[in-house]
């Protein structure tokens, strides 16, 4: 069964969120998660693990900043390469038979043309790569999340389609604002569905950044525009600092934050699980109410 | 030479439009038409801006209207500025310069440029450090370009820090008293900026702008300073 058939049929799992969770673990900030794919493997490992043992469906490699654009901003660009091998590995090598691992990649943290200074072609040859090498390494599908201009997913799915004609999920960042749920650059689920299933693509989603009601909201306006599947991933809670600083407490009151996963799914979401914030215990809980259901 | 006082409300207008030739246009012919340059900006130009500002919070403008307006606004300052200068004396053609970057080990950029940009359409001399900016670095530009204000982003927990290890290089060097500090980024708030000893922080470009006019103590003055 591919990652579509799935969908069609059950309320997908996904996994919960990465980075907040190794941060969690010790993992210093300022150094990019994906850093630890080749420095600490193991504990990338473990936490791909906890997530298959709670019951994720899908486990999302450590690849979110692995693109070309993104690594060279922090300097890295010649480690492409080993570090989206290594993070496919860590999440293929134990993804358990009748589970999925997609190939995580996030934005390139740059505004294209004409509103910055990103060629869309070089995004465009950035994913192509990323999308390669992930494939390459056993994903079994790709998923670009946390996508706040829509002209980035559109290069990132021209690219992906030189290189694959397999399932691609795009999953963005909405605000809700007055009118509704825009990106930060004024884009809308229905002109995302529009111009990205004009691309092709497979899967459509939204995570990060709203929490709550309002991706309750945001997921009923989204199913209203498209027969696409849907996978919809809020945080749980937004980050606070600590009065003695170290490491961003996420507030959320689990109850409400499952309450509102299962209004989701009642929505007719096809995919479900955690951003920022959420780690294996609410995703084993979520997997529980799944079941019960 | 005369002119309507609808000219300021057609200002407004041309930078709620985003419309960047317009406003170049309109600004040559303000002051062809004997519009005080000073006029021109305060009552002009720069409410374009704020209203600009006033839409984005309502949801109505998002960030390529923001950047665009910036734009606009810009277009009109080239043309206004070596007006102020010339009819000037008093009138300093920038309102100080704004050192601003985002902070060591961290690359984001879209936030910190949008900053830069409102700052730079409201007539602030604006050095933008880009992104992952040493911590001497943020010191020595302010040392070096006297700069009245130094924005500073972090948008990740893990670099926050190093806002309040800058503020400290400034004490330490003796920089600290010349030099306004605003700091902003998605985790940053103002209980933060506080125990950092920032003077100010803004969850947004918009309010970037208002607190530099606070922190800088303009808030009467219209760009050109007057």
């Amino acid at each position: 069964m591919n990652i579509l058939e799935a969908l069609a049929q059950r309320t997908v799992l996904f996994d919960g969120g990465l980075g907040s969770a190794l941060i969690a673990r010790g993992l210093p900030g300022g150094a990019g998660p994906e850093r630890w794919n080749l420095e600490r493997p193991e504990e990338v490992r473990e936490m791909h693990r906890a997530y298959f043992e709670a019951g994720a469906d899908v486990v999302q490699t450590n690849t979110f900043g692995c693109n070309l654009v993104k690594l060279e901003s922090e300097g890295i660009g010649e480690r492409e390469e080993e570090i989206n091998a290594a993070g496919a590995e860590l999440a293929v090598s134990i993804r358990p038979r009748d589970r999925f691992v997609s190939g995580d990649m996030g934005p390139t943290g740059k505004l294209l043309k004409p509103h910055g200074g990103l060629d869309p072609a070089a995004a465009e040859e950035a994913y192509a790569r990323q999308a390669l090498l992930l494939l390459g390494g056993g994903v079994d599908f790709l998923a670009l999340e946390t996508i706040f201009q829509l002209a980035e997913a559109e290069a990132a799915l021209r690219g992906i389609r030189q290189v694959s004609e397999g399932p691609v999920l795009v999953s963005l960042t909405f605000e809700r604002k007055k009118r509704g749920f825009f990106t930060i650059m004024g884009e809308t689920p229905l002109q995302a569905a529009e111009r990205l299933g004009e691309l092709g693509v497979d899967i459509l989603g939204a995570n990060c950044t709203l929490t709550g009601d309002d991706m309750v909201a945001l997921a009923e306006e989204f199913r209203g525009v498209t027969s696409l599947p849907l996978v919809m991933q809020p945080n749980a809670g937004q980050p606070r600092i600590p009065e003695d600083g170290g490491p961003p407490v996420y507030e959320c009151d689990h109850e409400e934050y499952l309450a509102n996963m299962m209004r989701m799914a009642d929505a007719g979401i096809n995919g479900l699980g955690g951003c920022c914030g959420t780690g294996p215990d609410l995703i084993a809980a979520l997997r529980q109410r799944l079941d019960q259901r | 030479m005369s002119f309507s006082d609808g000219i300021f409300a057609e200002m407004t207008d041309v930078v709620v439009r985003c419309d960047r030739e317009g406003a170049t246009e309109l600004a040559r012919r303000a002051l062809a038409e004997g519009v005080p340059p000073v006029r021109a900006l305060e009552e002009g130009f720069a409410p374009g801006i704020r209203k600009v500002g006033d839409l984005w919070e309502e949801g109505e403008y998002f960030l390529p209207e923001l950047l665009a307006a910036a734009e606009a606004m810009k277009a009109a300052m080239a043309i206004i500025e070596p007006a102020l200068r010339e009819g000037g004396g008093e009138a300093p053609a920038k309102r100080g310069t704004v050192v601003i970057g985002t902070i060591q080990g961290d690359i984001h950029d879209i936030g910190k440029s949008l900053v830069a940009a409102m700052l730079s359409a409201m007539g602030f001399n604006v050095i933008d450090l880009g992104p992952d900016v040493a911590y001497a670095r943020f010191v020595d530009t302010v040392r070096e370009q006297k700069a009245d204000l130094l924005c500073m982003s972090a948008l990740l927990t893990t670099t926050m820090s190093g806002q309040g290890d800058v503020i400290r290089m400034l004490e330490e060097q003796g920089l600290r008293q010349d030099v306004r500090v605003l700091v902003g980024g998605s985790p940053v708030d103002e209980a933060w900026s506080k125990r950092i000893g920032a003077d100010g922080y803004a969850p947004n470009a918009m309010d970037a702008v208002r607190a530099a006019e606070r922190v800088l103590g303009l808030e009467k003055a219209g760009p050109g300073g007057a």
